[in-house]
């Protein structure tokens, strides 16, 4: 059963924990495959089991059994050490809390994954470092330190230092938990817009209006996948734009209303 | 090209939590520093006691006749007349050891002059004598060569004798009657004080051997043979070149026992020196266990800072930091400090001895070898230190790591 363009391979998955003296079976048999250039939501309410999903995909955990390929590497039979190069090389991670350094400037968390490049891909980290920047379009704000940036600019920050080692395929878990509907809109455009580039997304969230821009749902309960269905995305483009329209049209009208309060109270 | 990279990290790091790098350090700062004061004032003390012995006369041998028998009774020491000028002379012609060397006779009788008379001893020496007792003069000259060979009437008084015939002036230039004969000053000593034992050093005056022995005494056999080292620490080997070159002076066969004496003030300065290493040895385990405390001050510091970086931890595993990388990264920001506190140490040790040498009045010495061995252990003390909180950080799961909060 081989999948040419199969990015990712899990087959028959399973995650025993020990909660001091209870078993708890995070993943039941997980079996799933991601593509090249696919937009995957995994869903699930909390205690569903995806952030022990996600941990193993993203080669921050073995799994109890079964086996899990990543760009046809058995990720599971890794050594630790080797399980930290794949994640430097293949896996690009964007966190809830964004988790940049602080005091450090957005180039310089950009650039922290080349350090722990051991092949050596990119000879100037600097500029790997700008280009990422420049994609998620803060070409204008590299020497700004994470107190200093909105939280949709650290998430994009967080988005660069993602991408600066072309990964195989970019890992965002709860990506705007933290962020405001407008902020969430825009990070949502930026990920749609990497995945027309030909990034390969898997984003983890238990929101509807996050999953909505994915062109793939997985849903997972109990440990074990209970939807998988392939969707006609919406635009976070178009909603962004529908989304300004309607706040300057509120915007307008408050003026408005504001203006004639005061011609009134003038006269 | 990374471990240049992995130091780079580390020095932003160290840069940017100034406040926590300079605590983090000021225990390491006053390890170092104390180490290198307490060491050099161990040491000025030992130098400064050194040339107190030295005056002593630590590197002098003294040589005396022996016991002589007769018939079956010992006379005691001195009682075996047997030194001559021709002992003297052959050990300044054979002795590679000897930097000085000089005759000695006494002869006691009454000084006149000035303002009363003295009665005092008067030594026959040579040119070397003030050198080899490590004795200035106070006003005046010493004799030299010519006037010694001569037998030239010339003396140089001690301060006591000094001070008690000419009260109220300076005696250079003056003339002393030594048994009817008039005899110039030349020279006063410095003040030498009393003997441990309580004689007084100053009551004396210096005259040519020659001068002495024709003139004054008619005296041929000397009384002591002075010679001093180049340094203390050829004492030894100069005791027995001496004893051979005695031996072959005087002829003695292989089984006669020496028919004179060397003795040497080694005892005494091997006490002193030890007193002052102890001191020394004290002064820098004090000062160790300063620098002891200041590496465990590293080590606490450096686990608050594994526990409050957890997550930057986990951040750097998560894009691909090993364990090993971690490890390095935090045994070279604890290993950085630390030598960076051990040089502002040095520093504060070099400027604290020399303030206090020159304030106090001490001969502090600041050796490389003390600023070395301070360097050396103050990164010793980084990585022994910074060893166990690195691994704790290195042996952290990402998982919780980037959870913790």
């Amino acid at each position: 059963m081989s999948v040419p363009n199969a990015v990712i391979r899990v087959e028959g998955i399973r995650k025993t924990y020990l909660m001091g003296k209870t078993e708890v079976h995070a993943l039941q048999g997980v079996d799933l495959t991601v593509e090249q250039g696919e937009l995957v939501a995994i869903m699930g309410a909390s205690g569903s089991g995806k952030s022990t999903l996600m941990n193993i995909i993203g080669g921050l955990d073995y799994p109890s059994s079964g086996s899990y390929f990543l760009d046809g590497i058995e990720v599971n039979k890794l050594s630790k050490n080797e399980l930290a190069d794949v994640r430097n090389q293949k896996i690009g991670f964007v966190f809830q809390g964004f988790n940049l350094l602080a005091r450090t400037s957005a180039i310089e968390n950009t650039e922290l994954p080349l350090l722990y490049d051991r092949k050596n891909r990119f000879k100037n980290h600097r500029e790997a470092a700008r280009k990422a920047l420049e994609r998620v379009g803060l070409g204008d704000r590299v020497d700004h330190h994470p107190n200093e940036l909105s939280g949709g600019q650290q998430q994009r920050v967080a988005i660069a230092r993602a991408l600066v080692t072309n990964p195989s395929i970019v890992l965002a878990d709860e990506p705007t938990g933290n962020l405001d509907s407008k902020t969430t809109v825009e990070v949502m455009q930026l990920f749609q817009e990497l995945n027309t580039e030909g990034v390969t997304i898997i984003l983890v969230t238990h929101e509807d209006e996050v999953a909505r821009y994915a062109k793939r749902v997985v849903e997972l309960r109990d440990g074990q996948i209970i939807k998988d269905i392939t969707q006609e995305p919406d635009s976070a483009a178009e909603d962004l734009r529908d989304l300004l329209a309607r706040r300057e049209a509120a915007q307008e009208a408050d003026t408005a209303g504001v203006d004639a309060a005061e011609t009134t109270a003038n006269q | 090209m990374r471990a240049f990279r992995l130091i780079k990290v580390a020095g932003k790091s160290i840069v940017k939590n100034k406040m926590r790098t300079l605590l983090t350090m000021l225990g390491i700062i006053i390890g170092v520093g104390a180490v290198i004061i307490m060491v050099a004032i161990g040491e000025g003390a030992q130098s400064q006691i050194e040339e107190q012995i030295q005056n002593l006369g630590t590197n002098m041998l003294v040589i005396t006749p022996g016991a002589a028998t007769t018939s079956g009774a010992s006379q005691g020491a001195m009682s075996f007349n047997r030194l001559r000028s021709e002992d003297a002379e052959k050990i300044r012609s054979e002795s590679i050891y000897a930097a000085g060397v000089s005759e000695v006779i006494f002869t006691r009788t009454q000084i006149v002059g000035g303002s009363g008379n003295w009665r005092s001893t008067i030594h026959g020496v040579t040119t070397d004598y003030p050198v080899i007792r490590d004795w200035e003069l106070r006003s005046g000259r010493f004799f030299d060569a010519s006037e010694e060979r001569t037998g030239k009437k010339v003396i140089v008084l001690g301060a006591t004798i000094a001070d008690n015939l000419f009260p109220d002036r300076d005696p250079v230039g003056e003339r002393v009657l030594v048994r009817n004969v008039p005899m110039d000053v030349i020279g006063v000593l410095e003040m030498k004080g009393q003997t441990p034992d309580g004689n007084d050093q100053d009551d004396v005056a210096l005259a040519p051997v020659q001068t002495v022995q024709r003139r004054l005494s008619n005296w041929t056999f000397i009384r002591q043979i002075l010679v001093n080292t180049y340094s203390p620490d050829d004492i030894d080997e100069a005791q027995e070149e001496l004893t051979a070159i005695m031996r072959e002076a005087h002829g003695l066969a292989d089984w006669a026992p020496d028919d004179f004496e060397i003795r040497n003030q080694e005892q005494l300065s091997e006490a002193a020196q030890g007193t002052t290493e102890v001191m020394t040895a004290l002064l820098a385990a004090i000062a160790s266990i300063s620098l002891l405390v200041g590496g465990i001050g590293i080590m606490n510091i450096m686990l608050v800072s594994v526990t409050e970086r957890t997550r930057e931890i986990g951040i750097r595993m998560a894009i691909g930091a090993r364990g090993g990388d971690v490890l390095t990264q935090f045994l070279i920001e604890s290993i950085v400090m630390s030598i960076l506190g051990g040089a502002l140490g040095i520093t504060l040790g070099v400027g604290g001895s020399r303030l206090l040498g020159s304030s106090m009045g001490w001969a502090t010495a600041v050796n490389t070898e003390t600023v070395v061995i301070a360097i050396v252990f103050s990164a010793a003390v980084g990585i022994f230190f910074g060893f166990y909180p690195a691994r704790k950080a290195a042996a952290l799961n990402p998982i919780d790591a980037l959870r913790f909060e």
